[in-house]
């Protein structure tokens, strides 16, 4: 295990974090003033999120088609506890909490 | 607020797979901070990538914080070191308890320290439990990766409720179909990219009204 790498990629990831965080209080302190950049965020968050979701789905490793249907199964679970209850909580840990029987218990 | 216990400990187990000492995972809480990114953090470290790639990858991941900072801008002091603490601790869940009520215009720095704060000292220790436990008693944390795509789906669901344009959505699940398929190597960026450039494409030309 390289500790000098690990930490090389904390400052960096550490760095870049701040950066998207700082970024509007040092650079578009007139940002009320740029309704068109104010929209792009609006409307970029929620297809980022898209991404997001698609990018965690990659790193799954899902290989047999009962994965398919467990990650099918879980990922409805979370849909149908969050538009409905929207505890956020909830619904992560119990589509979580599904995931990790169905892989563990049933071997799915 | 609570729930950044159980997510922090989420990350620490799977940080723990990757078998470093468990206490680096309350540094990338205490460094970092960011719950997303920490998570993808464990996919980059496990991969090996450069420098370059996970600093590229955690803009683009994070480039949501921006407009996060355009709605609190007027609300947070305007210098001193408590506005720098209080920018670096703007995460998902903090931004969301403090827009959750209307901050009115008396200096509310005091309670928003307070509420960045605790968010961070539950988030590390979080880290540092999941770590430490998974470390101690190595039990089988098979799935729980799956956290990852419950956290980044809540978050859309929570985003999908106040916005209006969601065909939108389509052409971000198209985009990553694509990127996937063709370039998967860089997922992320591409994918992304695509959703901004049909985004500016489609506002340029009016045909959206968000």
């Amino acid at each position: 295990m390289d500790n000098h790498y690990l930490l090389g990629i904390f400052a960096v990831m550490g760095v870049a974090t701040f950066i998207t965080r700082v970024l509007p209080f040092v650079a578009l302190t007139k940002a009320h003033d740029h309704p068109l950049l104010g929209r792009i965020g609006k409307l970029l968050s929620p297809m980022i999120m898209v991404v997001l979701v698609c990018f965690g789905l990659t790193s799954l490793e899902i290989e047999s088609v009962t994965r398919v249907g467990l990650s099918v199964l879980c990922l409805t679970i979370v849909i149908i506890l969050h538009y409905f209850l929207r505890n956020p909580l909830l619904s992560i840990l119990t589509g979580t909490g599904v995931y990790v029987i169905g892989v563990q218990v049933f071997g799915l | 607020m609570f729930g950044y216990i159980p997510l922090g400990m989420a990350f620490g187990v799977l940080f723990q797979t990757l078998g470093y000492h468990w206490l680096f995972a309350p540094l990338a809480g205490l460094v970092i901070y960011a719950g997303s990114a920490q998570f993808m953090a464990v996919g980059l470290l496990g991969a090996g990538v450069s420098y370059a790639e996970a600093f590229v990858a955690t803009l683009v991941l994070n480039s949501r914080h921006i407009f996060y900072g355009l709605s609190v801008l007027g609300h947070y002091p305007a210098r001193g070191l408590s506005r720098w603490y209080l920018i670096f601790g703007l995460t998902d869940e903090t931004y969301s308890l403090i827009t959750a009520k209307p901050l009115g215009s008396l200096d509310r720095t005091p309670y928003l320290l307070y509420l960045t704060g605790l968010n961070q000292s539950y988030w590390v220790s979080g880290c540092a439990l999941g770590a430490s436990l998974q470390s101690f008693f190595a039990f089988d944390s098979r799935g729980f990766e799956f956290a990852l795509v419950a956290l980044f789906l809540v978050l859309l669901i929570e985003q999908i409720h106040t916005m209006r344009e969601r065909w939108l959505l389509a052409v971000a699940l198209v985009a990553s179909t694509l990127t996937y398929a063709l370039i998967p190597g860089q997922f992320l960026l591409v994918a992304i990219s695509l959703c901004l450039a049909v985004l500016i494409v489609r506002l340029r030309s009016g045909g959206v009204n968000g």
